[in-house]
């Protein structure tokens, strides 16, 4: 055995020039969006921006507590654009992870190399799980660098718990897609499994905060999990974020024994 | 000392297809095997059930002593293998995928393996800074030749392995299947081009419908026996000309045309060519062409109707007409 963790170092080596693209993306963003806040926010336009917007609408954007640093930044970045980006990233990675190596024909030739099945898929998992979370922390390091400069007034403590939860989520939705990856190897199960329980996820709180009856279906959805106390003012809720990590890691587990247990695809 | 490769009625169903009906194999060790067969006989799964890729619905499978399914990475880690379908995609180098899988496979250092994987791309010239996915087909098969033999393993499974060279490397390639033999290393190796079969194997498989059809060494299965020749004579008497060939010993599948004195005579001659010749001799001839032909051809003449009644073998066949397989040797020696 020569050297530790071959498949998680080539997918990271392989990956870097696309990880180096998120993280541009995510920058963009950033200091497109969080700087507006100090001209936006401060003598009450966007509030009144806001009020004349359709309530419904206001509350699935979650744009109702906009006024506020931390409310801007849970509205723009880690409940809208951020959750999107990370969530292709994760949905992209995910599925390329298994069913894309598999599809491409060189899950059969690694397999039949000196690499165990589920080595393959912890370590593929394992490559993921990186790559997010350099995602994750490089978006809190801005929030965190932003923060003063355009005058959100967020504790640096729940910028880390937002960045937690942003990262759980894509994590949620990459393992989802791992797991769909290894239990068919086909990369449209991997993707729409993956993109499915995001999307659901969100259409879920979205529809919860229309009514009171609806307020169950935020059990069902992760994105509530994590963020229906809102993660930025009020610190993240730890038991929603252990529950959306360790549901993620349970369905990374599962890959590992969904891998091992069929043929691969020729 | 135990075979390299045991086979024990290994069967493969895909739902209601079954790709392989219990099929035995045996490869010995530090011989080179020749899997042959038309496509869709069942190489590619029989190769692919020896590195776990695929698991066997029923039946044993022993590489190297061991359940490929128990044996797991440490097993693969002493074979090598070149799929069937060879993808390469990917950013990466050749030299960068080759060092990925000398770290993963083989018992040698990897640096010592890469080295090899170094000198056989020089013998068989591609070159390795390029990203794989941009080599044409040749030069990808010679990187997947390459991964196979480079951490010089007990046993290769080379899948068609082949395809896409052009002759000059094809003999690079049989050179260096002929020196994994003397190294002690075992072959197993398919293919749907018989001559490349016989130039290198010791013992051979035929595969047809997912099931052995005959095995031996590779001159008794007569395979290469069978030839199709096509002929062009001047001659002013066609009847008369026809009539000669058709008096030739196993000249079959006749076809004859006849145009301003030429004649053209296309068919197949099983057994020795010599009595063609003989008589193509009497005339001028004006073209011939003597070409081996396509190994499913081959297959279904001398097997086919073994073939097709393997089925029914089980629920016992006329004797006279059971496949020349190891099955049905043993089957006949328990009978006596």
């Amino acid at each position: 055995m020569n050297g530790i963790l071959p498949v998680f170092r080539r997918n990271l080596r392989e990956s870097w020039r696309s990880l180096l693209g998120w993280t541009i993306g995510i920058a963009a963003v950033l200091f497109l969006y969080l700087p507006l806040y100090s001209s936006l926010g401060g003598d009450g336009q966007l509030e009144a921006m806001i009020s004349s917007l359709p309530k419904e609408l206001v509350d699935t954007l979650g744009y109702d507590q906009i006024s506020t640093g931390a409310g801007y930044a849970q509205s723009t970045f880690f409940g809208l654009i951020g959750f999107l980006l990370l969530t292709i990233a994760a949905v992209i990675w995910g599925s390329a992870a298994i069913a894309g190596a598999e599809e491409s024909g060189r899950a059969e030739l690694d397999l039949a190399h000196g690499i165990g099945r589920g080595q393959y898929a912890l370590e593929s998992a394992l490559a993921v799980l990186v790559r997010l979370l350099w995602l994750g922390a490089f978006a809190g390091l801005v929030v965190w660098a932003l923060n003063g400069p355009s005058e959100l007034g967020i504790d640096d403590r729940n910028i880390v718990g937002a960045s937690a939860a942003l990262t759980g989520l894509a994590f949620l939705t990459a393992s989802a897609a791992l797991l769909a990856g290894a239990a068919t190897g086909r990369r449209i199960w991997a993707t729409g499994v993956g993109a499915g329980i995001a999307v659901l996820g969100y259409i879920l709180q979205a529809l919860a905060k229309q009514s009171k009856d609806l307020e169950w279906l935020n059990a069902l959805s992760p994105y509530a999990w994590v963020y229906q106390r809102p993660p930025l003012s009020e610190g993240v809720d730890l038991g929603g974020l252990a529950l959306t990590w360790g549901l993620a890691i349970v369905f990374v587990v599962a890959s590992v024994f969904a891998l091992r247990a069929r043929d691969l695809r020729g | 000392m135990t075979d390299t490769i045991e086979i024990d009625r290994l069967q493969k169903r895909y739902g209601s297809r079954i790709a392989l009906h219990e099929l035995d194999l045996q490869v010995r060790p530090g011989t080179v095997f020749g899997l042959i067969g038309p496509n869709g006989a069942g190489k590619t799964t029989t190769l692919r059930t020896l590195v776990d890729v695929i698991r066997p619905s029923s039946g044993s499978v022993r590489v190297l002593g061991e359940d490929p399914r128990h044996g797991g990475a440490a097993l693969r880690r002493r074979i090598g293998y070149v799929p069937g379908e060879l993808h390469l995609e990917g950013r990466s180098s050749g030299h960068r995928m080759l060092s990925f899988y000398a770290q993963v496979s083989g018992s040698r250092d990897a640096t010592a393996t890469l080295r090899t994987g170094r000198e056989l791309a020089d013998r068989l010239g591609v070159d390795l800074s390029r990203p794989v996915r941009t080599l044409s087909k040749g030069n990808k098969q010679k990187v997947g030749l390459i991964q196979a033999f480079m951490h010089r393993p007990e046993l290769l499974i080379l899948d068609e392995p082949t395809s896409g060279l052009d002759p000059l490397v094809q003999r690079e390639f049989l050179q260096m299947v002929r020196e994994a033999k003397s190294a002690g290393q075992t072959v197993l190796l398919s293919s749907h081009v018989l001559s490349e079969i016989q130039q290198t194997a010791d013992e051979v498989a035929v595969l047809a419908n997912g099931r052995v059809v005959a095995d031996g060494d590779v001159a008794s299965l007569r395979l290469g026996s069978i030839r199709r020749v096509r002929a062009e004579i001047s001659t002013t008497d066609a009847a008369a000309a026809r009539a000669d060939f058709d008096r030739v010993p196993g000249l079959g599948g006749v076809e004859v045309h006849d145009s301003d004195g030429i004649l053209s005579i296309s068919g197949t001659v099983d057994g020795a060519i010599d009595p063609f010749i003989n008589v193509l001799a009497r005339f001028e001839v004006r073209d011939l062409t003597v070409e081996e032909p396509d190994l499913e051809e081959s297959v279904l003449r001398l097997y086919g109707a073994s073939a097709a009644n393997a089925g029914a073998a089980t629920s016992e066949a006329a004797p006279t007409n059971e496949p020349p397989t190891r099955r049905a040797r043993r089957g006949r020696e328990g009978r006596r």
